[in-house]
């Protein structure tokens, strides 16, 4: 393999390219223009999923000597290819568009990425290590001793892979400040937010694909660390079932998207990475039964809220970095806060308001700033296959609502003391604030679920590992319980919620997880 | 094997995903739901919720198609005749008696083709350009930056992802072709 296909020429005639790969077909990426008929391959692994789960399975396997194929359904995009077409994007690179949801009152939306590397292209970035509570939780609840200390070296070296750092000062926009501005004049707890990225310079474009390519999505770190390595990625094909012999897994077979033609994957070992709503269907539709008889169970989300501040002044939100700062004040009570802009179209997606008032609303786009919140839920829903399709049911429980709330409340009164002038709110007919009482009042006030206007990013927990086969899908390390040769890498195996973005973690366990099958090649390669 | 040039293949086009009367009718609601001043995109707009339809689940797409027929005979026995032909004041009653009512259905549509149709609405260059959010040069400004200032630090990261860094001594080696 020459340098010049490891894309590392040291000068280019155009300047440094923005990215691995960037411009030129890297070796063992195939689409469904490279397959002409049904084909059959051989692997010693089979990974399905190029996210943050099963890129970086791949890329640990194949660094290792393992034969590795990875099948994603979505297209194979580079740097170049994520432009300013805010809707051209999320038709390309979002599962459904984007408009994936689940069913409950309220319902709520959630996004999946569909590309050569999953979700990673179009999060926001945030790299943060699972919360010690949280593990600490693991170890007790789910039976995984010593979890905490376990998984501290996969940390450090996912950290050092995709380079988690906190923003460069110049790239921070006035969105973030004035978040920052206000937790300051509250005296809250406000951070630095640690994110993938190698001098983000701001563009603000994280969900739609970073066109600078400084966020060091799975696309542009562990899928070329992947191929460099030997594995072969198949984009474009959709992986309909899980082959099996009996309880082993035996490959998978797939369609290519576009085409119709089949694909087939001989492998000694499969591994599930289509995150936490796709696996447990795929799973299911496979024939896979667990002992537990939890696969699709314990669907925790995240549930997310946002609201609008207009400001006197010019916010220029999309001039800046995504989400340069969290609030961290009140993460004990399972609530973070964040600044998250968004372009205008998506933005006037989620106003009530239509005709002149959407018009007069909208020229105020420049000096508005959206900020978020994730929340820590408590209870939790369920993935259904349905005639082999996965379909989300969660219902948001009162007390997390309580809690969505109350966190509207303290993030409005926030904004206020950064200069806000108006709040607008995520509840159908609710009215707008316009100081910090009428915030404090939200709390006294009844919002029939029916209005609420929730998404979110984080599925989790649909295959939770644990040590006892009757509660858990999975064993520690993500190997199915009752079946053989088949392992989950994706936010599936999460017991609980974890409070905090899920990208690192689900990165650090499969790289624990391909540290297990390495140990134990043997028994997995025969 | 040699490096390629690598040429993007257009994306996979969206199934079909409105008819004629669907987008006759969509385009009756231009006028109720977007600004004045993007009442000359009409067209603009209809096609781009045929795109952003078209990327939907396919559940999502058949709801869509039959609220639209449903919304469009719902007006007769109110207005004596179907939505798409009613006249100004009477199309924005029409959609709000659905915006509020009679059944969770009706407010789930009104609000999904609402939400629908913003979007697109604000997808088209001349809304862009009135409310100020222009990112192509933007972009194009920061990505040239960050090209000259971090070049070093740049091909720094390129290298280190690219480096040996074993999580465990080699199980076989292979010789790939």
């Amino acid at each position: 393999m020459t340098a010049e296909i490891r894309g590392l020429r040291p000068s280019q005639p155009t300047g440094p390219r923005p990215a691995l790969h960037e411009g030129t077909r890297p070796p063992g990426v195939f689409t469904r223009h490279d397959i002409h008929g049904d084909t059959v391959l051989d692997a010693d692994v089979v990974v399905i999923g190029s996210g943050a789960g099963g890129a970086t399975m791949a890329a640990e396997l194949a660094e290792a000597g393992f034969d590795v194929v990875v099948i994603e359904e979505g297209s194979y995009y580079q740097t170049r290819d994520f432009t300013a077409d805010t809707s051209a994007m999320v038709r390309q690179l979002y599962r459904d568009g984007g408009a994936t949801m689940a069913l409950g009152n309220p319902p709520i939306m959630y996004q999946e990425g569909r590309a050569v590397g999953g979700s990673t292209v179009i999060n926001g970035g945030m790299s943060w290590r699972t919360p010690d509570k949280v593990l600490e939780r693991w170890d007790r609840e789910a039976g995984l001793a010593g979890i905490a200390k376990d998984l501290e070296p996969y940390f450090e070296r996912v950290e050092r892979r995709i380079h988690v750092a906190t923003m460069d000062a110049e790239a921070i926009g006035n969105d973030n400040l004035l978040l920052k501005k206000g937790a300051d004049a509250k005296g809250w707890k406000i951070i630095g937010n640690l994110r993938n990225q190698n001098h983000c310079v701001g563009s603000n474009r994280c969900a739609f694909g970073c066109p600078t390519g400084a966020k060091q999505s799975a696309l542009v770190s562990y899928v070329p660390r992947a191929l460099h390595y030997g594995a072969r990625i198949y984009a474009d094909v959709r992986v309909n079932q899980i082959t099996r012999h009996g309880k082993r897994a035996t490959g998978v077979t797939g369609t290519v998207r576009g085409s119709g033609h089949h694909l087939t994957v001989r492998a000694k070992l499969v591994v599930s990475a289509a995150g936490a709503i796709h696996t447990p269907a795929l799973l299911v539709r496979s024939g896979f039964r667990t002992p537990s008889g939890q696969l699709g169970h314990n669907l925790s989300m995240h549930p997310n809220v946002k609201v609008v501040a207009i400001f006197d002044e010019q916010v220029t939100g999309w001039k800046g970095a995504h989400q340069a700062f969290q609030v961290r004040e009140f993460q004990d009570q399972g609530l973070l806060f964040a600044s998250v802009n968004m372009p205008p179209s998506v933005l006037a997606m989620s106003f009530p308001h239509r005709g002149a008032q959407l018009g007069q609303l909208m020229d105020q786009y420049d000096h508005m700033m959206l900020a978020g919140m994730l929340c820590e839920d408590t209870h939790t829903g369920r993935v259904r296959t349905i005639d082999g399709k996965p379909q989300a049911f969660y219902q948001l429980a009162d007390v997390d609502a309580a809690n969505l709330k109350r966190g509207v409340s303290l993030l409005s009164e926030m904004l206020f003391a950064a200069g806000a002038k108006r709040i607008l709110l995520p509840f159908h007919g609710a009215a707008d604030l316009h100081g910090p009482d009428d915030a404090r009042r939200l709390l006294d006030q009844h919002i029939p679920s029916s209005g609420w206007e929730v998404v979110t990013v984080h599925m989790m927990g649909t295959a939770r590992m644990g040590s006892d086969r009757s509660r858990a899908v999975t064993d520690g390390f993500g190997l199915v319980h009752d079946a053989d040769r088949l392992m989950v890498a994706d936010a599936s195996l999460f017991p609980t919620p974890i409070g905090v973005n899920p990208m690192e973690t689900i990165m650090a366990l499969a790289t624990r997880a391909a540290g297990h099958i390495i140990d134990n090649a043997p028994r997995f390669l025969q | 094997m040699a490096e390629a040039t690598y040429q993007h293949a257009a994306p996979l086009p969206p199934p079909p995903s409105l008819g004629s009367l669907g987008r006759v009718v969509l385009r009756s609601l231009v006028p109720v739901i977007c600004p004045p001043e993007a009442h000359h995109l009409a067209d603009a707009i209809v096609a781009h919720m045929a795109l952003t339809i078209g990327a939907s689940p396919p559940l999502v797409r058949h709801a869509l198609g039959a609220g639209l027929i449903t919304y469009d005979l719902g007006a007769i026995p109110f207005h004596r005749r179907r939505a798409h032909k009613l006249d100004p004041a009477r199309a924005e009653t029409y959609f709000a008696s659905w915006e509020h009512g009679p059944t969770p259905l009706h407010v789930q549509f009104a609000r999904g083709i609402n939400q629908l149709m913003s979007l697109s609405c604000y997808e088209q260059p001349a809304m862009l350009e009135r409310v100020g959010y222009a990112p192509g040069p933007w972009i194009a400004e920061v990505t040239r930056k960050r090209l000259t200032v971090f070049a070093a630090e740049i091909r720094k990261q390129d290298t280190q992802i690219l480096a040996p860094d074993p999580l465990r001594p080699g199980v076989r080696r292979k010789e790939r072709v």
